[in-house]
């Protein structure tokens, strides 16, 4: 999801790239318009204790502000609970949750992004209003980030917008195999009332969401879900 | 895939949609937005003389103006194949038409709450009926989206009847989003905070200073205006919201969050 927002997103701004893996966010800087405009942040936000200081780093040397800050990171590991462990619980936390809150943290200090941030995008999940087995820590690591959200609007408005887009189940080139199963397909097309999404779909309500034109949207979950979370028959 | 920047793909050429309430306030507001986005519009207001002012400010010079009082529920049916006789299948609907009196308990009438039920609600679900029939809709699918409130997720003294009316709004929404997706027609409400129109003035009048101060506080980004709901509208009904059916898009500054 993250690369293809990327891709998409680089049509009309310019970006860091923030992943763990130098290798794959060079693919993805790559495959944007005009790669060499684009900036890489190579770091794995589990290491949430490092962020502040990785971050800090990249801007001074990069001399960069940032307006717009889009967090599409996450762990998702389906457990029960009773195999889960606290480890496993904490890495989906450090990086689903304590990482946007972290950077949400540095953006805002003036030293180092010189007031320049106008909207939060955060990337939670129907997951965040809705249980699913095996979702446990990936549902209350989403509904962290939708209640810290909603506080950073509140707290940091005007200047400042923020809001979540919690998508359904969507075809990326990662879980393209999972609908290779045929079962598998056929449940999502009976719970998806308007069918499987594409990342384009998510991409377009964040750019909406950090465009001017949601000027007076913030603190808001915009679902977008192809029907999902209405069918209660699914 | 190669996907267009969403600035281009608010685009509405070649679509036609059918806007209540659009002689003044968001109606007006997503009239015009709409137009320039290319669309071909249906208005529909019982103020003709609003209407027209609306059309005079407009791009295009087809649209077609019906002055019809939505309380005339059981006609809407008409309306509509009027609507589509003249100007050809429809792409959607934006329920925008509302009324709203502040009317504690004790005052609350049943012709009152029935009459802001009619215009409120009952016409925004007897106009989205119409799009069941393939001799309304357009082959390619659809948006319909209900201006709401967010008085159907907040409670305020006085405004019960009007509540009722919004958040039966977004119960349509959600039934209707089910049964009208295998033929792609999407049904979403936006649920505006305290946005500045005439409506609002009549409401605004009521207060003092610093209970419109207060007001105007409980919303972190100040009052909206119009256009901040027609931008929400147009996400809802251009490529960009194709994906997105059964939802409650609050648009309210945030009003809601806190």
């Amino acid at each position: 999801m993250g690369r293809e927002m990327a891709i998409q997103m680089s049509r009309e701004h310019l970006l860091i790239l923030g992943g763990r893996d130098s290798v794959r966010l060079n693919e993805t800087r790559q495959a944007c318009c005009d790669p060499e405009k684009h900036i890489i942040w190579q770091f794995d936000l589990s290491l949430v204790d490092e962020l502040a200081a990785s971050i800090t780093a990249l801007f001074a040397a990069e001399k960069v502000r940032v307006s717009a800050f889009v967090h599409c990171a996450a762990v998702l590991k389906m457990l029960p609970l009773r195999s889960l462990t606290l480890e496993q619980i904490r890495d989906t936390f450090n990086t689903n949750f304590f990482s946007a809150m972290e950077l949400t943290k540095v953006l805002m200090k003036k030293k180092i992004n010189d007031r320049q941030l106008r909207s939060i995008v955060f990337i939670s999940s129907i997951a965040s209003k809705f249980g699913a087995r095996g979702f446990s820590a990936y549902s209350a690591s989403k509904g962290a980030l939708d209640a810290l959200m909603k506080s950073l609007a509140v707290e940091l408005a005007p200047e400042v917008r923020a809001n979540s887009v919690l998508p359904g189940g969507v075809r990326t080139s990662m879980t393209d195999r999972i609908f290779e199963d045929t079962e598998m397909a056929a449940k999502f097309e009976h719970d998806y009332p308007l069918g499987i999404g594409e990342a384009t779909d998510i991409v377009n309500a964040v750019e909406f969401l950090i465009s001017e034109k949601s000027r007076w949207i913030t603190g808001q979950q915009i679902v977008v879900d192809g029907g999902r979370t209405a069918n209660i028959t699914a | 895939m190669i996907s267009q920047p969403v600035t281009e793909l608010f685009n509405l050429n070649g679509r036609h949609f059918l806007v209540t309430g659009a002689s003044s306030g968001i109606g007006q507001a997503v009239t015009w937005l709409f137009d320039r986005l290319g669309a071909r519009l249906t208005l529909v207001d019982l103020n003709r003389a609003g209407l027209e002012e609306t059309v005079a400010r407009c791009a295009r010079n087809d649209h077609q103006l019906f002055e019809f009082d939505l309380r005339r529920v059981e006609e809407i049916d008409t309306l509509v194949k009027d609507a589509v006789a003249g100007a050809g299948f429809l792409s959607g609907f934006v329920h925008c038409a509302g009324i709203q009196t502040v009317m504690p308990a004790r005052v609350l009438t049943v012709a009152a709450w029935r009459e802001i039920f009619a215009v409120n609600t009952e016409s925004g679900l007897a106009v989205a009926k119409c799009f069941s029939s393939k001799k309304v809709r357009a082959d390619n699918g659809g948006s319909i989206v209900f201006i709401s409130s967010a008085m159907a997720l907040a409670g305020s003294p006085g405004a019960t009847a009007y509540s009722m009316s919004k958040s039966a709004l977004h119960g349509v929404a959600r039934s209707l989003a089910l049964e009208f997706a295998a033929s792609r027609i999407r049904v979403n409400c936006i649920a505006p905070g305290f946005v500045k129109t005439a409506m609002f003035e009549r409401v605004e009048r009521l207060w003092n200073d610093s209970q419109r101060a207060a007001v105007e506080a409980q919303h972190p980004l100040g009052f909206g205006t119009p256009n901040d709901i027609a931008n929400a509208a147009a996400f809802l009904c251009a490529d960009t919201g194709r994906w997105i059916t059964g939802t409650a898009m609050v648009v309210d500054g945030g009003y809601l969050a806190q």
